[in-house]
């Protein structure tokens, strides 16, 4: 067994400050004894002289713009929860230690990553790019990880008598032990855990009890540990706030973007994508704005849903500031998870973008593939489609591009170069089509898509040769 | 400038072909075609009409078919003389027979049995196979083209390049060809329509198995001059040089088995009618008709029509024998011979004989005897003249069933796109007596209208579809045999009814051609005497046959007069009944003009 042990430290205060790529000074404070603290600041805060510890109104007099957010417990286990569903991109096995803390068993993933090294690496710029903090350790127990992490100590141990060794420095006030427990330790003299493992077992557990006891041995890896690990929710949903409220584009991407690795550690785990996805924006005192994202096949790539995400919000004007973000997948897609190429990226996937930007930008009506249909009328020879259903064969014959009417032409200039390629049909609609078509060059050079008219004699040009 | 039009099909290629081959011969005569050949998909059907045509405004015409081969090119093959007309009969007649009805099959082996006496075009678009090319120009030493057929498609220089470099590899020479569809342009609609019925999709569906343009017609010679290299113009002239074959030199020739060894045709239907007259006229033969006799024996004898006679007498004797009432009538009753003979049963002393409305020396065609059997015993006759001259000597003829406004109006229909409902609507409109051309009034009637852009078109279409014909069916008796393969002097095809072989020329394109055909008809109502003569012979205690029956029975004739002829055949319909007690017939031939004047019904059965 190897446990990793991601220990989000700042996760009070990145609740609230994760929406945006810089924040104003933040303060979040938590009544405490009749009395509200700062429990957490961020860097502009402290740059204005607030600290952990400061009396919210002492605070406040400090720095005028100072945002001063209450603890937001529920938000903090939703965001618990949401990276929960971020880690299933790893492994299935996930245990949540609230309010800060997720234990993820890896021993069985390692090869599927490529590697412990690079799981961390992933798991580290992954959670950089969510907007939390969190301390990262392996151990073979996960309670030695947990208290790795919790110490700050981010290794990889996998021998348990290394973990023995290192855990030994570690001060019992990492214990999960009420603090009268640890009190007692610190008056015996056992401040860190070694000192505490070198006290009579007997003794130690009449004492602090056997639950002390039991903690030690479950670090060592000596008494086996009992996990619930956690459920995935079924459907995805994530809201998010933002730390103020936001009317630019980029702001709202930088915000929809702390989700979506989220949302592929959700899909991950339920071998899913998305073929639509909604981002919901909540304004002050007026109706949500709602964004769809289509894709043109099921997606779980975040990198992917980014660029469109950037097309879409890109193109969105907004009718009021956002206050608070929500993305959710109202459907999922079971995907079998596709193999990828070895050498290069798969140029379909790159056509697949481009089709989907150009959706976004120009419209999705305004966007269509042709395919050829059987009919001698060059007008009728093809059709607009969605779905592009095998290729077409192009007449080699005829240029790609016609205009939307015959464009009447007096110009005696034209030189004909070939032709005619006579055309009559269609006399069971409207008007007959019966035309002589050359292919002509003007006096530019450029090759254009005559013809004449043989019931009334009149040149018109057809279309334009690429 | 001159050309000759090698490759045309007419609307005997049912579906496919939009002009009758009149109208193909007498545009290509206005055109000024050198000549003009007739090669319709598996079949000669359309050729005699053609032949008529061509014949009339003086246009050379060439005998020769289409053939889509299995597994090879498609091939039309040009009959240069008698023999090449016989073996080109012979292979259609193999291609139809190994195939369903209105089907043909013919594989590439069947040709490389050499067809002596053809030409081969082969048609290059889809360019063929070397291979095939190769093998075609084997077996066609020296009488192989390539044929290239252009129609101002934008790659036709690409065609023409690709089928000189392949026919330049297998050492063929080019020729131009026009795979004519109709007479003129103004057919386009009617090509693409048939296309259309052909598929059974509307037209609007049909797609890429229409033509792109209308080409496919008898061009100007200024326009095949502008197409055609000039070289190619020329070997299709000079083709159409060696193709000296006429069907006028089609001779029918009489089976042989009919006079005895040793003795000559009039010899042995002198001897035949001699005997006839002593039955007939025991006593001795009336002076009248003893002339009579002589009048018509010597008219036979110089128009040789003996081994007609000869047949039909076998075939009635054969009847006799088995015990199955038959009747000659039509002008046959005009011939005292026929009475010798027991073909009708018309006394000549008693009657004023007209031989010449029989036979006639300035009609030089002839004589048509229609011979009725019991319906119900016209098989066994049938299958005396199958077992007696074998399959490949005799066959029916065809009937040709064409386009009526009716089923015009159906097909129509349904090409133009018009719902199920509605072409039935359509089709119910255009009952059979309005004639052939469509009434406006009627589908006004029937909820359409007229001025309508595509009721317009329907009815257009329709009148130019009506009289098209949609396919061979077997003629209710007529029979042709030959004296020798009747394969290699029409082609035979198989009918709908198993066992049944039609030939592809019907009535008029025999009689064209002054080739025989004996009509075995079903008539129920000699079933209904054969019974009613049973009848009376139990009654009398003693067989009673037909010339039992008293002649001018005057108490028949006062029930004739009193319009008492209820199931009585000729004179039974109210019409007749209405008049019979104003005319009150005395004598048998007062009931002859009276069935002149008032024309009985058609009934089914007979025609």
């Amino acid at each position: 067994m190897l446990w990793l042990a991601l220990h989000f430290h700042a996760l009070s205060l990145e609740v609230f400050t994760r929406g945006a790529a810089v924040s104003e000074p933040l303060a979040v404070v938590e009544k405490q004894g009749g009395r509200t603290w700062v429990i957490t600041c961020n860097d502009a805060a402290e740059a204005c002289g607030v600290r952990i510890g400061l009396a919210a109104p002492a605070a406040q007099a400090l720095a005028d713009d100072l945002i001063v957010r209450k603890r937001d417990p529920l938000a903090e286990q939703a965001s618990l929860e949401g990276l929960a569903v971020w880690a299933g991109r790893f492994t299935p096995s996930v245990s949540l230690v609230p309010p800060d803390g997720l234990l993820l068993e890896i021993s069985t993933c390692l090869s599927l990553h490529r590697g412990l090294a690079n799981l961390l690496k992933q798991a580290r710029s992954s959670v950089r790019e969510m907007g939390y903090a969190a301390m990262m350790a392996c151990a073979p127990s996960s309670h030695g990880a947990w208290l790795l992490a919790k110490a700050g100590i981010e290794k990889a141990i996998r021998e348990p008598a290394r973990l023995e060794s290192i855990l030994a420095t570690l001060p019992v006030a990492l214990l999960d032990q009420p603090p009268a427990v640890v009190e007692g330790l610190e008056k015996v003299g056992a401040h860190t855990l070694g000192e505490c493992l070198r006290l009579p077992r007997a003794g130690t557990a009449r004492r602090f009890g056997q639950v002390l006891i039991d903690e030690l041995d479950r670090a060592l890896g000596r008494l086996p540990e009992a996990h619930a690990f956690f459920e995935p929710p079924t459907s995805f949903e994530r809201s998010l706030e933002l730390p103020a409220p936001v009317h630019a584009a980029e702001a709202l991407l930088f915000a929809a973007c702390r989700l979506l690795p989220e949302l592929e550690g959700f899909l991950r785990m339920r071998q899913a994508g998305v073929q639509e996805l909604e981002i919901v924006c909540r304004h002050e005192r007026r109706e949500n704005t709602i964004l769809k994202l289509g894709f043109a096949k099921p997606s779980r790539d975040a990198g992917h849903m980014q660029l469109l995400l950037r097309e879409t919000l890109g193109r969105t004007r907004l009718a009021a500031a956002v206050h608070t973000l929500i993305m959710r997948a109202p459907q999922v897609v079971l995907l079998s998870a596709a193999s990828g190429n070895l050498f290069q990226k798969s140029r379909e996937a790159d056509g697949d973008l481009l089709l989907e930007r150009l959706r976004i930008r120009l419209g999705k009506d305004s966007v269509y593939g042709i395919e050829t249909t059987a009919d001698h009328r060059p007008e009728r020879a093809w059709r607009p489609c969605q779905e592009q259903s095998g290729t077409a064969a192009a007449n080699r014959h005829r240029p790609l591009w016609l205009l939307p009417q015959p464009l009447a032409c007096h110009d005696g200039r034209l030189k004909l170069t070939s032709g005619p390629e006579r055309i009559e049909s269609g006399w069971w609609e409207g008007s007959d089509v019966a035309r002589d078509y050359y292919v002509a060059e003007d006096r530019k050079g450029a090759q254009l898509w005559v013809y004449c008219d043989r019931a009334s004699g009149e040149w018109y040009v057809h279309g334009v040769f690429a | 400038m001159a050309y000759a039009e090698l490759h045309c099909l007419s609307n005997f290629t049912f579906l496919r072909g939009a002009s009758h081959p009149e109208e193909l011969v007498s545009r290509a005569h206005e055109l000024g075609y050198a000549a003009l050949a007739i090669t319709d998909e598996c079949s000669l059907a359309g050729i005699v009409r053609a032949h008529v045509a061509a014949k009339e405004c003086d246009l050379k015409l060439i005998v020769g078919s289409e053939l889509r081969l299995v597994d090879g090119p498609r091939v039309v093959l040009l009959a240069t003389d008698r023999s090449g007309y016989g073996n080109l009969s012979a292979l259609i007649t193999r291609g139809r027979r190994s195939a369903t009805k209105g089907r043909y099959k013919l594989e590439l082996d069947d040709l490389t049995a050499d067809v002596p006496g053809c030409l081969a075009l082969l048609l290059a678009d889809p360019l063929p196979a070397l291979e095939h090319v190769q093998a075609l120009a084997a077996c066609f030493p020296g009488r192989a083209w390539m044929a290239v057929e252009l129609f101002r498609s934008p790659d036709d220089a690409e065609r023409l390049a690709a089928a000189t470099e392949l026919a330049e590899s297998a050492g063929l020479p080019l020729v131009a060809a026009g795979d004519v569809h109709m007479h003129a342009a103004v057919r386009r609609a009617m090509q693409d329509t048939l296309t259309a019925i052909r598929l059974g999709v509307p037209v609007f569906d049909a797609g890429d198995a229409l033509h792109p343009n209308g080409e496919r017609h008898l061009r100007t010679l200024g326009d095949i001059v502008q197409l055609y290299p000039q070289p190619l113009l020329d070997e299709a002239l000079a083709i159409a040089a060696i193709c000296t074959f006429s069907l006028d030199e089609l001779r029918y020739e009489y089976p042989e088995e009919l006079v005895p060894p040793g003795q000559t045709a009039i010899g042995y239907l002198r001897r035949l009618t001699e005997e006839g007259l002593l039955r007939r006229f025991p006593p001795g033969t009336p002076d009248k008709v003893r002339a009579q006799v002589e009048h018509e024996l010597a008219l036979v004898e110089e128009l040789h029509y003996e081994p007609y006679f000869l047949t039909v007498h076998d075939i009635v004797r054969f009847a006799r024998q088995r015990g199955i009432l038959c009747q000659g009538r039509g002008s046959a009753a005009n011939s005292a011979v026929c009475y010798a003979l027991g073909i009708t049963e018309v006394n000549p002393a008693c009657m004023e004989m007209l031989f010449e409305r029989f036979v006639s020396r300035e009609r030089n065609e002839p004589p048509d005897i229609d011979v009725d059997f019991e319906h119900e015993r016209r098989e066994e006759v049938i299958q005396y003249l199958y077992a007696k001259y074998g399959r490949d000597r005799a066959a029916l003829a065809a009937t040709v069933i064409r386009y009526r406004p009716r089923s015009a109006m159906r097909d129509v229909g349904k090409a133009l796109g018009f719902d199920l409902e509605q072409v039935d609507r359509l089709a119910k409109s255009m009952a059979w007596w309005d004639g052939r051309k469509v009434n406006p009034e009627r589908l006004a009637e029937a909820g359409f209208d007229p001025a309508n852009r595509k009721v317009a078109l329907l009815i257009r279409l329709v009148d130019e579809l009506i009289g098209f014909p949609r396919h061979l069916s077997q003629h209710v008796g007529g029979f042709v045999i030959a004296r020798g393969k009747l394969c290699e002097l029409v082609p035979i095809e198989n009918a709908a009814m198993p066992e049944r072989t039609i030939i592809q020329w019907d009535k008029d394109d025999l009689d064209a051609l002054g080739l025989l055909k004996i009509d075995v008809l079903a008539l129920g109502m000699l079933s209904a005497i054969r019974r009613a003569l049973e009848l009376v012979g139990a009654v009398h205690g003693r067989p009673f046959a037909m010339s039992d029956i008293p002649s001018e029975d005057p108490t028949v004739y006062d029930m004739i007069g009193h319009a008492d002829t209820v199931g009585v055949f000729q004179i039974e319909s109210r019409a007749q009944m209405a008049m019979l007690p104003r005319m009150k017939p005395r004598r048998f031939y007062d009931l002859v003009i009276e069935v002149a004047i008032v024309p009985p019904v058609r009934r089914g059965g007979w025609q």
